[in-house]
């Protein structure tokens, strides 16, 4: 991939990269498909039930029913709704969500770019959704989805200040904002990775993203018993589609990202398996923390708005900080 | 966060344990032996008192009663019985009233039909319904004997 970017642009060179921008599109799409039949599956075990399980063999066909559900029904605009800004909003929401995936390397051959500022260029593209929930909310001429959409946005913001300030730590360890820096940085078996030295980063990192997901017990936003399902409420058929798709496009996002920066990236746990091919060590810990943040959604109940904004700014905030003072110390006392 | 984790390890325990999703249709489900479910007639034991088309509450039972065919015999035998079963309740009134037992209920309720004439049942359908009869009919009747 490296060295097809330093070509020249020609039509046919457009081609290959408009190719490998589908393979990567219809990767994440199917990853999205079964992220959500195992989030069912998974949920309804940890809840005494088993999950869908009629549709195909063993219900592997159901998101597939759902897609093709929400794709045939009806596409109804509210009368009132502002209409360009109605249509615009999922679009916004959902682009930053794949454009952020250029960024992340998954093994050490496969990667698309290798962007000197990647842990900046994903911060940066995942505050733009934020845009499009707040549209969404204000597009849909409805109070409710106006104070959903107020909330998701006072809620991504508050959250993302300690998601990149607790990455702070990881690059003055690295000494660079690199991706594939900072994981040949914690190659040579997983006391070497992460999240051990950066434990409390670690930790508000895993606290952020969860909320930066919008997912429970941080899914006030988007709950339907609360505030009527929030932002996306006056949306119905493939514009829904496109904000779930939106959350878990991020899910996959998010997820590589964290195993990228804390949890070693394609690196072997211990040094003599290094014969498995990194990406599957990727993919591993990748599934890991996916589960993770299913099981923690099968465990917690929902944080209430001021809670949660208590939380982001007077917890998680001052911890990231700390953490950074912490590593600051520490590498001038190890200097 | 001790909280926290304790809860983390509920939720994973659980999800080794068995489930409580009963696999309906796949499994049929066994009623208790008292379940209402659509009457079974015997023409044999009827006595055509009418008792049980009095005691309907929405009325469905409608049934007819010719003389014995036998000239030595005395009393009714019978000749029609029709339950309108789009209203009936399945309230089990009829078995309790019957003084022969010859409408008891039965079990079965897997009765979907593509059209609502499949519910008007007729003597003839009431008597070949005979799987799954309650064994126990007259549960409002005290226990040894009469007082």
């Amino acid at each position: 991939m490296h060295d097809l970017l330093q070509r020249e642009m020609s039509l046919s060179l457009f081609g290959i990269f408009t190719f490998w921008a589908v393979v990567m599109l219809v990767i994440v799409l199917g990853f999205v498909t079964y992220a959500i039949y195992f989030e069912r599956k998974i949920l309804g075990w940890m809840q005494s039930r088993i999950g869908p399980n009629r549709v195909g063999p063993l219900g592997l066909l159901q998101t597939v029913a759902d897609i093709l559900k929400l794709l045939m029904k009806e596409d109804t605009i509210p009368r009132k709704a502002d209409r360009p800004f109605f249509i615009l909003a999922p679009i916004i929401v959902y682009v930053p969500s794949f454009a952020v995936i250029a960024t992340i390397p998954f093994a050490e051959n496969l990667y698309n770019a290798n962007l000197n500022v990647g842990i900046l260029y994903y911060a940066a593209l995942s505050s733009i959704s934020t845009i499009g929930i707040v549209l969404g909310g204000w597009a849909s001429n409805n109070k409710y989805a106006l104070l959903g959409g107020m909330r998701s946005a006072a809620q991504m913001i508050s959250y993302e200040i300690p998601l990149v300030i607790s990455v702070v730590g990881i690059v003055m360890m690295s000494g660079s904002l690199n991706l594939h820096t900072i994981v040949s940085q914690q190659t040579g078996g997983f006391w070497n990775w992460n999240f051990l030295p950066q434990i409390v980063g670690f930790a508000v990192f895993i606290v952020a993203a969860i909320s930066e997901l919008n997912r429970t017990p941080f899914d006030l936003p988007e709950a339907e018993s609360e505030l009527v399902a929030g932002y996306h409420v006056e949306y119905s058929g493939f514009r829904f589609a496109f904000f779930m798709l939106a959350e878990y496009v991020y899910v996959f996002a998010l997820s590589a990202l964290a195993t990228v920066l804390f949890l070693g990236g394609w690196d072997a746990p211990l040094p003599f398996l290094d014969f498995i091919p990194g990406i599957f060590w990727f993919i591993l810990k990748f599934a890991f923390f996916v589960f993770f943040l299913i099981w923690i959604r099968g465990t917690l109940p929902r944080v209430r708005i001021d809670q949660l904004m208590g939380l982001g700014w007077k917890v998680l905030l001052p911890l990231a900080l700390v953490n950074i003072i912490i590593t600051a110390v520490y590498m001038e006392i190890v200097k | 966060m001790k909280g926290l984790m304790k809860g983390l390890g509920v939720t994973f325990k659980n999800m080794t344990r068995k489930k409580v999703t009963s696999a309906y249709p796949d499994v049929p489900v066994e009623m208790p032996d008292r379940f209402r479910g659509i009457q079974y007639l015997d023409p044999e034991k009827c006595i055509v008192c009418f008792q049980c088309e009095r005691i309907c509450p929405t009325e469905c039972l409608k049934l007819t009663g010719k003389p014995n065919p036998d000239p030595e015999k005395k009393g009714k035998v019978l000749e029609t019985y029709d339950i309108n079963f789009e209203i009936c309740i399945l309230c089990d009134l009829c078995t309790e009233v019957c003084p022969t037992e010859a409408i008891v209920m039965t079990n079965n309720f897997e009765l979907s039909a593509y059209s609502r004439d499949d519910f008007y049942k007729n003597l003839q359908w009431l008597h070949a319904n005979n799987t799954n009869v309650r064994k126990e009919n007259h549960p409002a009747a005290s226990k040894g004997g009469a007082k």
